[in-house]
């Protein structure tokens, strides 16, 4: 054979050439005193480089134990696929008041096998996303529920859950959740139940219409703004004459996103019209609403997430497709 | 069936700090980044944990330079840096100054060849680079006999008082 190239001597040294390469290179440099004197070069070379590396190696510290990793697992965000970061950081600010509600319960130390515990959150997380992928078929029986509810003076938001039967023919869930506190849904309920003040009331939001998005639009002057990535699960409009939107958007079956937009040309200081929304109470009031202009509109966002994530969903906002 | 992540967890952290520290140059950081890498690996419970590992950590590695660059601390240092040391025999360099000139020596490489060497002193086979790198298996051999005369020569040219790295 010819002689031996420095690749294959490297791979040589390096011990991955495979049994019949590795017979020829020997038969080679048995033969070849010149092969014979490279090799001791590339070996040489390799040896020295190796020790370069050496130098610059960190000191050997033992790795933490591995329980500890698995702890701060559940704290990353990556738990949950999403293309999009910023909603599963939203999905987990969400998941993990939850999680952490229950962890008193799950994480006692001497637990004998977490990763029993694991599967399961895998498991949720991933009703979750069918969850929401099924939220994002429409379901119009209950659609036409709500309808009928709100026909009715009842406003409802329900919850949003995929199927209709779940959306409770229960009169008094029904009752309790007026749309400011549609955001509040499910297992958020029960946590904002179990944590926090029961959501205001306010009765200048019980009647709003459900409008089709070119109603929305021909209100708005513009196309309305929302998530990009996100189902719109409905849009709503005032019921008085402020020209105010609002988008409703699932960032997962138990959470929904409100994004409360109105064009900039409508006066701010107008919402004294009956039912009208009253634009810059998130000044005033409350700090888990934000706002900011989105082209000619100015926005709102609410949702029972972090104020930290609404602020991030906030900047997403965009005209929907 | 994904691997046991506890068993690579044993057997694949060291190599995984060290292949991050030559890339990140700050023992702390590379230790978050690898604990990182595994807890994403949890989540993921990727088929070929190592090697997702090491895809993941070369990908936090990279972005972690890129917000270095755009921060222009290390480079700038390191290149204000006078070779004061060029009249000393290489046994009397401190491990620092040691470091950093491999650390430069490194930068010399193409990323490919440096990629390529850190991979393979972190343990992997040349299979294991070729799928990580894109690289053809024939070529690794190739690729590591070159990655490692430059690093050597790139070396040997800071301490032979040749201060390429004034440039």
């Amino acid at each position: 054979m010819s002689h031996v190239d420095e690749g294959t001597l490297h791979a040589y040294l390096d011990g991955e050439l495979s049994p019949p390469e590795r017979a020829t290179v020997e038969a080679h440099l048995a033969e070849c005193a010149s092969c014979r004197a490279t090799l001791a070069e590339e070996r040489a070379l390799l040896e020295r480089a190796s020790a370069l590396l050496g130098a610059a190696r960190p000191v050997e510290r033992p790795a933490p134990p591995f329980e500890q990793l698995r702890r701060e697992s559940k704290r990353s965000p990556w738990r949950v696929r999403r293309s999009i970061a910023w909603a599963a950081s939203i999905v987990l600010a969400v998941g993990l008041g939850y999680s952490l509600r229950g962890s008193a319960r799950e994480e006692s130390p001497e637990a004998a096998d977490k990763f029993a515990l694991y599967d399961r959150r895998d498991a949720a997380a991933e009703q979750n996303q069918a969850a929401r992928s099924a939220a994002r078929r429409p379901a119009p029986a209950a659609d036409e529920a709500a309808r009928q509810r709100e026909a009715s003076g009842v406003v409802a938001t329900v919850a949003p859950t995929p199927t209709a039967d779940a959306r409770a023919d229960s009169p008094a869930t029904a009752e309790a959740m007026h749309l400011d506190a549609v955001v509040v849904t499910n297992r958020a309920a029960a946590n904002a139940g179990a944590a926090a003040p029961a959501p205001q009331v306010r009765s200048t939001l019980t009647e709003w219409p459900i409008i089709t998005r070119s109603a929305a639009r021909s209100l708005l002057g513009t196309d309305p703004v929302g998530l990009p990535g996100l189902a719109t699960r409905r849009i709503r409009r005032s019921p008085g004459t402020d020209r105010t939107v609002i988008v409703e958007q699932a960032v997962d079956s138990a959470t929904v996103i409100q994004i409360i937009q109105r064009p900039t040309s409508a006066n701010l200081f107008d919402s004294s019209a009956r039912g009208g929304y009253a634009f810059g109470e998130a000044e005033r009031q409350r700090t888990d609403r934000l706002a900011r202009f989105v082209g000619r509109l100015r926005v709102e966002i609410k949702g029972p997430v972090s104020l930290d994530s609404l602020n991030r969903l906030l900047e997403q906002v965009a005209p929907l497709p | 069936m994904p691997d046991d992540i506890a068993e690579v967890y044993r057997s694949t952290y060291g190599a995984l700090v060290r292949f991050l520290y030559r890339k990140v140059w700050d023992q702390g950081r590379a230790e978050d980044l690898a604990q990182e890498a595994f807890a994403r690996a949890l989540v993921h419970r990727p088929e070929n944990t190592r090697g997702w590992l090491f895809v993941v950590a070369a990908n936090m590695a990279r972005d972690e330079a890129r917000r270095a660059a755009r921060e222009k601390r290390h480079l700038t240092l390191l290149k204000s840096e006078p070779d004061a040391v060029h009249s000393s025999p290489e046994d009397e360099i401190d491990a620092e100054t040691r470091t950093r000139h491999v650390r430069a020596a490194l930068d010399e490489l193409t990323p490919r060849d440096r990629e390529a060497l850190l991979l393979w002193d972190a343990g992997m086979s040349y299979d294991e680079i070729a799928t990580q790198t894109g690289l053809a298996r024939g070529a690794i051999g190739t690729t590591l006999a070159r990655a490692r005369r430059r690093l050597v020569e790139a070396y040997d040219a800071r301490e032979g008082g040749q201060h390429v790295a004034r440039g």
